[in-house]
């Protein structure tokens, strides 16, 4: 026998003080309640038969003194926490991992998916062993633990009830990572892992992972179910017409039959469009709206079944997307004079140009961004992005290298964006100059004898160099050159063309945000303002709801505030079906044993359930007088 | 001490009359309505009918006494001593044995009736009920044996006698009777031997001496009553009976006081003792009535909870107060 709880010394250092005290009281009397009879005499009479059994009252009241000092003995052994000496070595350690994912709010069990794994982990955590330990986390994209590696079944409970459903992926990789890690030099370590087994390709799910030595259980929850989603929305502007928009959405059926269900497009609250679909059995249906007009900030596609019932998920019937903002960006060309230039800048209708000669540079008002054709003069704080077209080598944001002849772009960055889409291996230039940027600088289009289009940034101000005049070209000739301006500027005013009408849930957001800031405030779907950290421009967040957000960043003179949406738009999540069994580290999972209900193997528990026996007979029999 | 001292002392506020006892303990007597307002006066006249009724024929003061006189009722002989009323030889006594005896005739005269009533503290126990009873006995008695020309004498006793209404006769009187019984307080010692020699030692005309108390005396109530038989009084016990007090609303460890003698004791109070107590309280009252029974003491038991004129019918009936 062992003692976990107080040292056996301090145990004993209680007993005799309390033990003391217990006697010390029993013997001290107390002050009794006063109360007057009319005539003693009577009571004397009484009093004198029960003398004569005194000897079986104080009897009576050593046994008293007996349940008392029993009690109290209890007490103590129960705070001593005694266990089998066998027992405490041969504890379980589980992390019970909790898919919050999606899928997990699926109706198709009463109430939802999620509310019945937390049934089946309460479980689990009351028939936990005495020298057991448990750890909850929850899973979707990410894994939190909810508790820490404790036999508490109390503290285990109340991480059970904090258990949430994200509209996120499960992302159970991870999870089973972090389970490793928190098992990695524990005995008898174990996974629970509490999903519906929506977890994507399951071999995939132990590869890398290591689990000898760890035994992994799998409790499904949920069946089958009838599902539809929005598994894609999209929405762009086109980028030469920006008052129009095309929408991209994605209706998948995950059942084995076909259903009929009927689509909604509602724009800044009003519908737009409603259309009825016929799915076959797991198809994927995409749907495009093209050449939409309108003032329509927020987009949401709604899908719900033809025949008026909900399917199991409605997290994924309800998809958001938002337009880019327009706002009028002001430019200022620096040129003596450029038709193609100014052509170019004719094709946007929201792009206020101001055209001055390099004499008279700088003007008066600010601008989001400046062309400099041919020239570099020091910068003005009103300048914005900088577009240099063949900069001389006096005022040019990056060295330049040496002069070149009948060259072209032999590589460019097809990622980067001003000139994502674009063909640029054709354009043949008759002279120029190579460019030596600087570390930090990129260089997005190089010829075989240097670098020719390069961007970067200078006193916190963005640039791009290209290091030729396009009319000594025919890149002017080409589609790629107005592209290339307006990519240019939109890049300048964090105007994307490729932009991403909706992020993903479950994904790292990094949301475009004024420079210079270093914290925002995120005003979630739910209401819920989140302090989220800005870094190069952007901040970043792991989003877990879909819906629409709002940024707020505190900028001078005014605060600026944008908006952004966000869905789930996963076809693994939509696939509710639930897997029936899994199989983890090449072995299947099977189901828990060993968590039986109401057998603690923890003394302390039965000795304190005795300590409250003992004390009811001391009740039972003081009050009726048995014991005093 | 003279009368109007006595009256001053029972008129006295209770906190200062109940002792050293009362002050320890903290008993407080409540105020009380009128013992004897209208309500009570109207049933007094009916018992007084009723009396008449059930003795109809009776002369007034027609009772007889030990004390012979000249009355018509024959009694007793006596030897003949110069001086003796000749008509009073009995001649055919003389004839027949040669002796010369005297006829002895019962005195018929007006009756003394004294009420005893015990002001001790037990009386006033509770809320006082038995004390309540006792004076509305004695004042419904007394108007009866006023209504009957009888001189009627009431006097407050504990261990001594702490007020005495004169003797007084006629029912016109009775008023005298109401104010001495308002004026009269609970506070003493019992203590019935003592108060009732001093009482006999003041009363020289003997008497029906009715003797109204709970008997709660720590000396004994037996010395009392004798001391009333062995001086020629006609004792009457009338036993103020209060039934909650063998039910006492106690429970666990207490330290029970004599509310007169202040004696202590520690007692753990369970059902049992309970139902012991009761058993005792029964026959402590038994045993009072055994006792008046043995000694030919007319007894009747008062209870509380009782109405007085019910009560004092109750005495009509069970004889030995009106002959």
């Amino acid at each position: 026998m062992l003692f976990a709880g107080l040292p056996f010394a301090t145990l004993l250092t209680i007993a005799a003080v309390a033990g003391g005290l217990t006697v010390v009281f029993y013997i001290l009397k107390l002050r009794r309640r006063p109360v007057a009879v009319p005539y003693s005499r009577i009571w004397e009479r009484i009093l004198r038969d029960k003398e004569a059994t005194s000897w079986w009252s104080r009897l009576k009241r050593l046994l008293s003194l007996l349940l008392q000092l029993a009690l109290l003995s209890l007490l103590l052994l129960a705070l001593g926490d005694p266990r089998i000496a066998g027992s405490l070595i041969q504890g379980r350690n589980v992390v019970v991992l909790v898919d919050a994912s999606a899928s997990m709010k699926a109706t198709d069990v009463d109430p939802t998916r999620l509310e019945v794994a937390k049934r089946e982990v309460k479980k689990l955590v009351r028939g936990l062993g005495g020298t057991d330990r448990m750890l909850i986390a929850q899973m979707d994209a990410a894994v939190m633990p909810l508790s820490t590696m404790t036999g508490e079944v109390s503290d285990l409970e109340t991480a059970v009830d904090q258990l949430k459903a994200t509209d996120t992926r499960a992302d159970v990789k991870r999870g089973l990572r972090f389970a490793l890690d928190s098992l990695r030099g524990l005995t008898k370590p174990e996974i629970v892992l509490v999903s519906d087994g929506a977890v994507g390709d399951p071999k995939e799910l132990s590869a890398g992972l290591d689990f000898e030595g760890v035994e992994t259980r799998y409790i499904p929850v949920g069946r089958s179910g009838k599902n539809v989603a929005i598994s894609g929305f999209s929405v762009r502007r086109y980028p030469l017409d920006k008052a129009r928009y095309e929408v991209m959405l994605e209706v998948a059926n995950t059942n084995e039959e076909p259903v009929d269900v009927e689509l909604t497009l509602i724009g800044d609250g009003q519908v737009v469009d409603v259309s009825r679909l016929s799915l076959q059995a797991n198809e994927r249906l995409p749907r495009f709206y093209k050449d939409l007009a309108g003032a329509s900030r927020t987009l949401e596609a709604k899908i719900k079944l033809a025949d008026g019932q909900n399917d199991a998920l409605p997290a994924d019937d309800h998809a958001f997307a938002l337009m880019p903002e327009r706002r009028r960006a002001r430019v200022l060309v620096v040129t003596p004079g450029n038709t193609y230039l100014e052509a170019t800048l004719l094709l946007d209708e929201y792009l206020d140009v101001t055209s001055v000669a390099p004499a008279k540079y700088p003007p008066s008002g600010n601008f989001d961004v400046t062309i400099f054709d041919g020239v570099a003069p020091p910068l003005a704080p009103n300048t914005g992005g900088s577009l240099y077209l063949n900069p001389p080598e006096e005022g040019s944001p990056v060295k330049l290298g040496r002069a070149m002849q009948e060259f072209g772009f032999d590589v460019w960055d097809k990622k980067h964006p001003i000139v994502r889409w674009m063909s640029m291996g054709d354009i043949q230039v008759a002279k120029g100059h190579s460019f030596k940027p600087e570390k930090e600088d990129k260089v997005v289009g190089a010829s075989e004898a240097g670098p020719i289009l390069v961007s970067g940034r200078r006193s916190g101000r963005k640039f791009v160099a290209l290091g030729f005049d396009p009319r000594d070209s025919d890149f002017v000739l080409r589609v790629a050159w107005p592209l290339f301006v307006l990519n240019t500027i939109n890049d300048f005013i964090e105007e994307d063309t490729s932009y991403v009408s909706s992020f993903f849930t479950g994904d790292v957001w990094h949301i475009p945000a004024p420079s210079g800031a270093e914290v925002a405030s995120l005003k979630a779907p739910d209401g819920k303002i989140h302090s989220v950290p800005i870094k190069e421009g952007r901040a970043v967040y792991l989003g877990d709801q879909a819906g629409f957000y709002e940024l707020l960043v505190k900028t001078e003179p005014e605060p600026t505030t944008s908006m952004f949406a966000a869905n789930l738009s996963n076809l693994d999540e939509s696939k509710i079906k639930p897997a029936e069994s899994l199989e983890l580290g090449g072995k299947p999972a099977l189901l828990p044993s060993g968590f039986d209900p109401g057998m603690r193997k923890e003394i302390w528990l039965y000795l304190l359930i005795a300590a409250l026996i003992v004390s009811s007979i001391e009740w039972f029999t003081y009050h009726r007088r048995i014991t005093v | 001490m003279g009368v109007l001292d006595v009256f001053k002392r029972a008129t006295a506020p209770v906190s200062r009359r109940l002792g050293p006892v009362s002050r320890r303990f903290g008993i407080q007597k409540p105020e009380k309505a009128d013992l004897f307002d209208d309500d009570f006066q109207k049933k007094l006249e009916t018992l007084a009918i009723v009396s008449r009724r059930v003795f109809a024929g009776r002369q007034r003061a027609e009772r007889r006494t030990k004390k012979k006189g000249s009355g018509i009722e024959f009694a007793d002989h006596r030897d003949y001593t110069a001086g003796d009323d000749f008509r009073s030889v009995d001649w055919n006594i003389y004839q027949r044995f040669g002796r010369l005896l005297v006829r002895l005739y019962e005195e018929e005269e007006d009756l003394s009736i004294y009420f005893i009533v015990d002001c001790s503290t037990s009386m006033g126990f509770g809320e006082g009920k038995k004390f309540d009873q006792a004076r509305r006995l004695a004042a419904a008695l007394a108007y009866v044996g006023l209504a009957n020309l009888d001189r009627v004498t009431i006097v407050a006793a504990t261990d001594e006698i702490v007020a005495r209404m004169p003797t007084t006769r006629g029912k016109g009187r009775i008023f005298k009777v109401f104010d001495f019984l308002r004026r009269i307080h609970c506070d003493g010692q019992t203590g019935l031997k003592d108060s009732l020699k001093t009482f006999v030692a003041q009363h020289k005309r003997r008497g029906l001496a009715v003797l109204i108390s709970d008997l709660y005396d720590p000396a004994g109530f037996e010395e009392g009553i004798n001391v009333l038989r062995y001086n020629k009084f006609e004792p009457y016990v009338l036993h103020i009976v209060d039934p909650a007090e063998a039910h006492p609303n106690l429970k666990g460890d207490v330290r029970i006081y004599d509310c007169e003698t202040g004696d202590e004791r520690e007692v753990t109070v369970t059902a049992k003792m309970l139902e012991r107590m009761e058993r005792a309280w029964n026959e402590y009252r038994d045993e009072v009535e055994r006792f008046c029974v043995t000694h030919q003491v007319p007894y009747f038991a008062a209870d509380v909870d009782l109405p007085f004129d019910e009560l004092v019918l109750g005495v009509f009936r069970r004889g030995g107060f009106l002959r």
